[in-house]
């Protein structure tokens, strides 16, 4: 009996491929944050799941895949079965600086996966601790210039976006200072606190309690627009620096063969949860404004863009992951 | 100090206050904060008893259900889970040599040799009645003085930290109770198998033979469940006769009076440690318990008992990694920083609410701050009422023939370690640490100070190499007079040193003496 | 030349091989067996210096010590008496590392309930006494309790049922 009804369903799927598509999801939803347990993009999985979960009436699990800056969870789902039920968490570092970063990847990130919805776009902050004698972006370049070699920038890791930042705003100043990586920007921001570092470039969630509580110095965002959670903060383009436009962002793909048609379905509920006020708000609280780019096709275009920007700027800046 | 009292007395009556809560269409007014409190600790000491799985995952899959809670019961909650876990890791230390957290590693050394003389119940009193001590103490500290030892948690920058370790490292040495060069050696094995991963200063991938899943590193869970669960069963089972591994004749529940009279300064030993060097963001807290074992074995009159189920042994590291686990909170609570993986998670957990973790929380949200504080007193409370009359219940478990225990017990073993990755490779490696260890007991070399190394080696090397950078290359920082609390770290390392070879010299200038007269 | 502790032996001989292990990784091979052999045969990672430590430094460093460390044990092994290598019992290694093994590659493809099964029944077998009704009422109890623990209480994502079964009656 169950066995006739099995090779029934199997006929059907096999026949119609729309067909599967509008019965989608019949089976829970499995959705790869390829970091260990408790990150903010972990913690945007397990949200996302809850929501899901609502709409598509199948559960969404959360399943932990870390190592390797991502790259582990994320190939697994590029390598994996395109058939809508294996999401996976892709962020800039997988899709737009790993690339250029490791001599290898298992995947590419354009042409093995489907991107379905950015999540979340966080600015990042240009920090300074508070005994540094520059109260704005100006006077710190005229620092820079005029010690050569003697600041340090702190970062979460090499080639993470901090870093990536810092590296951009040397470029584009022609000033010369030394990277100091940590584990993770908490104890960069510890040490800067402590006067040790004097600058980093920070994601705002994580930075915005010490600037609120004045135990370090914010100089401006690296974004085009003001942020709304510090609208007196000037932006560094403009500081001068004429299109720095640098985001954390993350957001959720799927494999490249996944249908159409559960793309779309994908990306509308996702796009749904995003709207409803209480998940808004909750992403809000992490520092994320609304991002403008909505579609599957907008996200596609954004992360090539990405990509190609960022590639320059790792090869420019010499890090690299073995 | 007026201040101090009307804080506590804001904490406990959030704490304490009646909520109208609506469960199943029934209203009922209950103190809903408590009963969060209840869970957290309770779920703690579930996940802390279970081996590998730990309170980050833990809390990890417990965030969308905090959502819909009040921030302030959801944050007791978690922090319920967090140092229940700690109460639930010593009890795994103590019955099967297992250490649920980093900080149990050194709990196993004799904890777990009392409880196979029958000591089990002494040995889980002592831990629960030294650690409900120092979370006392403990909070009073983060209570009355949490913003100026916040201050004091930033002067430590990467050389103070090198200094430190190097004075850990030291003190690890004390750890083995045989032979001291190999000691040292299993705490460098230990270094050595510690910067596997990705190298954090250059980005460079080291030792891990193309296998991706190395590329963090190997995990402490994995190898603390090989080196010291796969190999104590195996150890186990090679016995020739059937002989039961834990002595049928159980003594007491209760520790007798002359237990009592020598756990009362190793906790207050330990309790001191902790609460100091649990403040340091990064390894603080696990640092403590085993600078308090190494303090306690070097202190004590019956240090030869140490190794062997001293009770010393316990009630000091007991101590002292509870204390850490209530300090840890203070570079959170008024900095807004994480000093471990489970504060990130807090973090993270109150900006989903809505509120910046930092100093502002102390004045903007008074009844958040002074709750949480009461809340870690009482969770406490709710921790030691729990674990004392569950010691009977744990030693009816013992008393259950081994062979039903070890497979169980490795069951869970590997559930937990596959379920930090969700990959088979994590076992694989489990299994090979587990070979690792076994061949190490057989060839006389400790794994405890090997495991110890294995902690502290990354956070060298790393901080080794970041003070360098921060001083271009100057050697001379970590002594220099402008870093005294360096200065300071690596003389006494140096004093540590001296104090533990000077007695083997010694041992082996009298031996050459004995030998003479026969030549 | 009498080895006077087996131990001792043994563990010396451990060390060093440990030791250069991580030398050789790390700092590479030398020149001239690179030379004799054509090709870098293991390139290693950059030293840097003293001031500017590359990521070789400190394992080469740290392996030498250990090196040196299991010298120092070998020699003190033919001075010093010591105790013999106790026998190795490979009953017990092979079945407990089997069983935790099997376990973890067959989780995916058989489900937990199976994979734990396999467990306890292989890791039993390594023990003393094997009595077939005794280790099957304790699998299917623990499995029961993993299950309810594991799965439904901390929701970890294992799947119980084998792949094979397209619906799971437990999820």
């Amino acid at each position: 009996m169950a066995l006739r009804r099995l090779l029934a369903l199997l006929f059907v799927a096999a026949v119609s491929h729309n067909a599967a598509a509008q019965t989608w999801p019949t089976k829970p939803l499995r959705l790869v944050a390829p970091y260990a347990a408790g990150g903010p993009i972990d913690i945007s999985a397990r949200l996302l799941a809850a929501k899901l979960q609502e709409s598509l009436g199948q559960p969404v699990v959360v399943e932990n895949r870390p190592g390797a800056g991502g790259n582990i969870g994320v190939e697994l789902i590029a390598k994996g079965p395109a058939d809508g039920y294996n999401l996976v968490m892709s962020a800039i570092a997988t899709l737009a600086i790993n690339p250029s970063l490791y001599p290898s990847l298992p995947y590419d990130p354009l042409k093995d996966l489907r991107h379905v919805t950015l999540l979340v776009q966080v600015p990042n902050v240009l920090i300074v601790n508070n005994e540094l004698p520059a109260k704005n972006v100006k006077e710190l370049i005229a620092l820079a210039k005029q010690r050569p070699g003697k600041l340090d920038f702190g970062s979460g890791s090499s080639g993470s976006t901090g870093h990536l930042a810092g590296e951009m705003f040397k470029m584009m100043t022609g000033t010369f200072m030394v990277h100091i990586p940590y584990k993770g920007s908490a104890p960069a921001l510890a040490d800067m606190m402590g006067g040790r570092i004097h600058l980093m470039f920070d994601n705002l969630a994580s930075a915005l309690p010490s600037i609120k509580s004045e135990k370090v110095r914010a100089l401006a965002t690296t974004t085009l627009k003001r942020s709304s959670f510090l609208p007196e903060l000037p932006t560094l383009e403009e500081a001068g620096l004429k299109g720095f436009d640098m985001t954390t962002w993350w957001g959720v793909s799927v494999a490249a063969k996944t249908p159409q048609a559960v793309v779309e379905r994908l990306s509308g509920d996702i796009l749904k949860a995003m709207d409803a006020a209480d998940f808004k708000e909750r992403l809000r609280n992490m520092g994320s404004e609304p991002p403008a780019v909505r579609t599957p096709e907008q996200f596609t275009t954004f992360v090539a863009s990405e990509l190609k920007t960022h590639t320059e700027l790792v090869k420019r800046s010499g890090a690299k992951a073995d | 100090m007026e201040g101090i009292f009307g804080n506590l007395a804001i904490g406990f009556t959030e704490v304490f206050k009646l909520q109208a809560i609506t469960i199943a269409g029934m209203t009922m007014t209950l103190p809903f904060n408590i009963l969060m409190c209840l869970i957290g600790v309770l779920l703690g000491t579930l996940i802390g008893v279970l081996p590998g799985i730990g309170p980050v995952a833990t809390i990890a899959m417990l965030l969308p259900v905090t959502f819909n809670l009040a921030p302030i019961a959801a944050l007791i909650m978690l922090a319920g889970i967090y140092y229940g876990a700690q109460y639930g890791g010593s009890t795994t230390a103590i019955l099967v040599n297992l250490p649920g957290e980093s900080s149990s590693v050194v709990t196993c050394l004799d904890g777990y040799q009392m409880a196979r003389r029958g000591r089990a119940g002494p040995a889980l009193a002592t831990a629960a009645i030294g650690s409900f001590f120092a979370g006392c103490v403990a909070t009073m500290v983060v209570a009355m003085f949490a913003p100026p030892l916040a201050e004091v948690a930033l002067k430590f920058g990467p050389a103070e930290y090198f200094s430190l370790m190097v004075l850990g490292l030291v003190a690890a040495v004390v750890l083995a109770a045989g032979s001291l060069i190999k000691a040292i050696a299993m705490v460098i094995l230990g270094l050595l198998l510690g910067l596997v991963g990705t190298d954090v200063n250059s980005g460079v991938l080291r030792f891990a033979f193309g296998i991706s899943e190395m590329a963090d590193g190997i995990g402490f869970v994995t190898v603390a469940m090989g080196m010291f669960g796969i190999c104590e069963i195996i150890a186990n089972l090679e016995q020739k006769e059937k002989r039961e591994v834990f002595t049928s004749k159980v003594g007491s529940l209760m520790p007798t009076r002359d237990d009592f009279k020598r756990m009362v300064a190793p906790i207050l030993r330990g309790t001191v440690l902790g609460s100091c060097l649990g403040i340091l963001p990064g390894g603080g807290a696990l640092l403590a318990s085993f600078g308090a074992y190494t303090l306690e074995k070097k202190v004590s009159k019956n240090s030869h008992e140490f190794g062997k189920g001293a009770i010393e042994g316990v009630a000091a590291p007991e101590a002292a990694n509870n204390a850490g686990a209530q300090t840890s909170f203070i570079p959170l609570l008024t900095l807004g920083i994480p000093s471990n993986a489970v504060m990130a998670l807090m973090i993270g957990a109150m900006m989903i609410q809505g509120i910046a973790p930092g100093p502002q929380v102390m004045t903007e949200r008074p009844q958040l701050f002074w709750g949480m504080i009461a809340s870690m007193w009482v969770g406490n409370l709710m921790l030691v009422i729990l674990n004392l009359p569950l010691i009977g219940m744990w030693i009816k478990l013992l008393t259950v023939p081994y062979r039903y225990l070890y497979p169980s017990i490795l069951l869970f073993m590997a559930i937990g370690v596959f379920s930090i990755s969700n990959q088979p490779f994590d076992c694989f490696l489990m299994a090979m640490f587990g070979l690792l260890g076994y061949v190490c007991v057989k060839l006389g070399c400790e794994p405890a100070p090997m495991i110890l190394g294995f902690i502290l080696g990354p956070l060298m090397e790393e901080n080794l190499r970041r003070a360098m950078l921060l001083s271009r290359g100057d050697p001379w920082v970590f002594i220099s007079p402008s870093k005294p609390i360096s200065m300071g770290f690596l003389i006494a390392s140096v004093l540590l040193l001296v104090i533990i070879a000077l007695p083997a010299l010694r041992k082996k200038r009298e031996e050459v003496f004995v030998e003479e007269p026969k030549a | 030349m009498k080895v006077k502790s087996q131990q001792d032996w043994w563990a010396g001989l451990m060390f060093i091989a440990i030791g250069l292990f991580f030398i050789v990784v790390a700092a590479g091979t030398p020149e001239f067996i690179n030379k004799m052999v054509g090709s870098k045969l293991i390139p290693g990672y950059q030293m840097g210096s003293s001031v500017r430590m590359g990521p070789a430094y400190f394992p080469v460093v740290l392996g030498g010590i250990l090196a040196v460390l299991g010298l120092l044990v070998l020699l003190d092994s033919i001075v010093e008496k010591g105790p013999d290598v106790a026998k190795f019992h490979f009953r017990p290694l092979i079945f407990i590392a089997i069983s935790s093994l099997a376990f973890a590659y067959l989780l995916k493809p058989l489900g937990l309930a199976l994979a734990s099964i396999i467990l306890v029944f292989i890791s039993a077998y390594g023990g003393h006494e094997f009595k077939w009704k005794e280790v099957a009422i304790m699998s299917v109890v623990l499995v029961i309790f993993s299950i309810v623990v594991f799965v439904k209480g901390l929701s970890l994502p294992f799947p119980v049922c084998p792949s094979f079964v397209d619906v799971c009656p437990i999820r």
